[in-house]
């Protein structure tokens, strides 16, 4: 049973995002990332990481794809606007990033990965559980994000605010 | 456990005090005078570089994710020494500047970074102490908040050290995902070299060299030095530099040590490509911030060369020759920033005559110029000496001539700088420019480094001994 879900979700986000690279309208791909964002959140489910399916959700598809919408909505995105690229650029990323794709795709057939097996513990993602792990196990890192998100925020307001 | 928290992480603790005291400063409101802010920032800064030298402990705090010895502590204060003479030398150009506070949050904010990042003792730990260097950094890099080249500047830094770190995080969640740990204790038994750990290796040596400029991924450093005011530029080409080869030094071969021969050939190519493009680069600039940015992407090369020797003799020299260069880099950018601050000009032409009207400053140029050229009587011919002996212990010795070669070139376009400065005519020369008394102490406690480290063999031996 998960096994089918797991193939009927693969193959959904991988259609979309390919869909996101490949659509010609903007908005089209922004909103098929959403379902990509979505599908992807279902992975984590099956993978028994409840916490962060809703975190990805919730940061993703929420905020981060409001953003993006409303990028694109002001941005207004046309043909004639956009830089243009000469074709030895476009050569030359498509080579290099052929390239990188057929290393990344050897590396992990030679790699052997073995079967994966679902953790013992089933409560592994659950709230209560990660938020012990981040107050013992992860509580330096978790102190330090704090700083950064402080310094990252007076550099944001530094920048925007219009000087008098 | 509680005595231990505070000794072992006093730098740490130190910083981020002073952040929070300057934020409650701002907060206030009571001092508006930018001097005293200036002055009580210097002090503070002074205050926590003295502190380095006491209570020196080695330990490791909150289950292995931080730990410090006495060379990282050394690391430390090394790193705080070169924020206190910049502090200094940025006097002039802060005095007038509305963001005082905000200037100094956000850069200790960086500092506080990277001395996490040196005391990691787990990839999580190090990203997030590496984000935090760098993210505050664009911040500082657009202070000139009226340019336009500075916001360039910043826009490009952030774009490319976000994905440098991005490149990273697919090494690291690579090794995480062949190995199953993060911390840096377990991780090298578990790196064996199969083919996804080589990609990984691969990609986090990218970022690596994409923070170190390294060519072939340097080609953010000579925009974004030029966009920057003058004692940012200072802070990227000197500490957060450094901050990323010690960091570099502590993660390359103790984590990959069973990959030994792997990241040798890649760094013999790093070394090779970095130390020709950026002399050949250097040699036509007219932007003297242009030239030195190409100037710092070759001498990182010279430091990858002693690391890449895999001794303690080249670790030895690096961190030796990451002092010397702190002193006369930091030597050329106070002159930069008096001229810049005073006059708005930064063009090598500009410097014609130079000599004639500012006899000190023109020395001070010449003296930090010849000690990175690695001309003997200064501590630079030392550093290089010292980096070039440990990168021959390996026996590679087509890497040492090319390296010696490149000396002689790089020797030719820091002349040509002391030539436009000492020969050179020039009918409107830089008029006489002075600084305040604290670009002053900046500037002589730098001539002292570039002269005297190079004959206290005391400094040398004190590394050595912290191996």
């Amino acid at each position: 049973m998960i096994q089918y879900l797991f193939f009927a979700l693969s193959a959904l986000t991988i259609i979309s995002a390919l869909y996101v690279v490949f659509s010609r309208n903007p908005m089209h791909s922004v909103l098929s990332l959403i379902v990509c964002f979505f599908t992807v959140a279902g992975h984590y489910i099956l993978l028994n990481a409840q916490f962060l399916a809703i975190v990805h959700i919730i940061v993703y598809a929420g905020a981060i794809m409001v953003l993006f919408l409303f990028t694109v909505m002001l941005l207004n995105l046309n043909r004639e606007t956009e830089p243009h690229k000469t074709n030895w650029v476009k050569i030359a990323a498509v080579i290099a990033a052929g390239m990188l794709f057929l290393t990344l795709i050897a590396s992990l057939k030679m790699a052997g990965l073995g079967t994966y097996s679902l953790p013992h513990k089933s409560n592994i993602g659950f709230i209560q559980d990660i938020g012990v792990k981040l107050f013992t196990d992860f509580m330096l890192p978790f102190e330090i994000s704090t700083i950064l998100f402080m310094s990252a925020m007076i550099g944001a307001v530094l920048l925007a605010k219009k000087e008098k | 456990m509680s005595n231990d928290f505070f000794i072992l992480m006093r730098s740490e603790l130190g910083i981020m005090l002073i952040i929070f005291f300057l934020l409650f400063l701002k907060v206030w409101d009571g001092i508006t005078e930018n001097k005293k802010i200036l002055q009580i920032a210097n002090v503070l800064l002074l205050v926590n570089f003295m502190l380095g030298f006491i209570l020196n402990a080695n330990g490791e705090l909150f289950n292995g994710m931080f730990h410090t010895t006495n060379l990282i502590n050394f690391e430390k204060i090394i790193l705080n020494f070169g924020t206190l003479i910049i502090s200094l030398q940025a006097y002039d150009w802060l005095k007038n500047h509305k963001h005082v506070i905000e200037f100094y949050i956000l850069l200790l904010t960086t500092l506080l970074g990277m001395f996490f990042m040196l005391s990691s003792g787990n990839f999580l730990m190090f990203y997030l102490g590496l984000e935090l260097a760098s993210i505050p950094l664009a911040a500082l890099v657009n202070f000139d908040l009226e340019k336009i080249k500075s916001s360039e500047a910043a826009v490009k830094m952030i774009l490319s050290s976000a994905f440098a770190s991005c490149i990273m995080l697919f090494g690291i969640s690579m090794l995480y995902g062949t190995t199953g740990t993060l911390t840096f204790v377990e991780l090298p038994h578990l790196i064996t070299g199969g083919s996804l750990q080589v990609l990984s290796l691969i990609f986090v040596f990218t970022g690596f060299a994409f923070k170190l400029s390294a060519v072939p991924f340097h080609l953010w450093t000579a925009d974004v030095y030029e966009g920057s005011p003058v004692a940012v530029t200072s802070y990227l080409s000197v500490i957060s530099k450094a901050a990323m080869v010690f960091v570099f030094i502590s993660i390359l071969n103790p984590l990959f040590e069973n990959m030994q021969l792997m990241w040798y050939n890649m760094l013999f190519l790093t070394i090779v490509l970095t130390i020709t493009i950026g002399n050949l680069f250097a040699i036509r600039q007219q932007n003297i911030k242009r030239f030195l940015a190409f100037s710092s992407i070759s001498q990182v090369g010279f430091i990858l060369l002693g690391i890449s020797s895999n001794s303690t003799m080249g670790v030895t020299a690096s961190i030796y020759f990451l002092i010397v260069y702190i002193f006369s880099n930091l030597g050329a950018f106070s002159v930069i920033a008096i001229v810049s601050n005073e006059t708005g000009k930064e063009n090598i032409n500009d410097y014609k005559g130079f000599y004639k009207t500012n006899k000190f400053l023109g020395w001070v140029m010449a003296l930090s110029l010849f000690s990175l050229a690695g001309v003997p009587p200064t501590a630079g011919f030392f550093g290089k000496m010292f980096l070039v002996t440990a990168g021959a212990s390996k026996g590679n010795y087509i890497l040492i001539i090319i390296a010696a070669l490149n000396m002689v070139v790089s020797l030719y376009y820091y002349l040509r700088i002391v030539k436009a400065m000492f020969v050179d005519e020039n009918k409107e020369p830089i008029t006489k420019v002075t600084g305040s008394t604290s670009v002053q102490i900046a500037i002589i406690i730098c001539m002292a480094g570039v002269i005297l480290t190079g004959f206290a063999s005391v400094l040398y031996d004190y590394i050595n001994s912290l191996m």
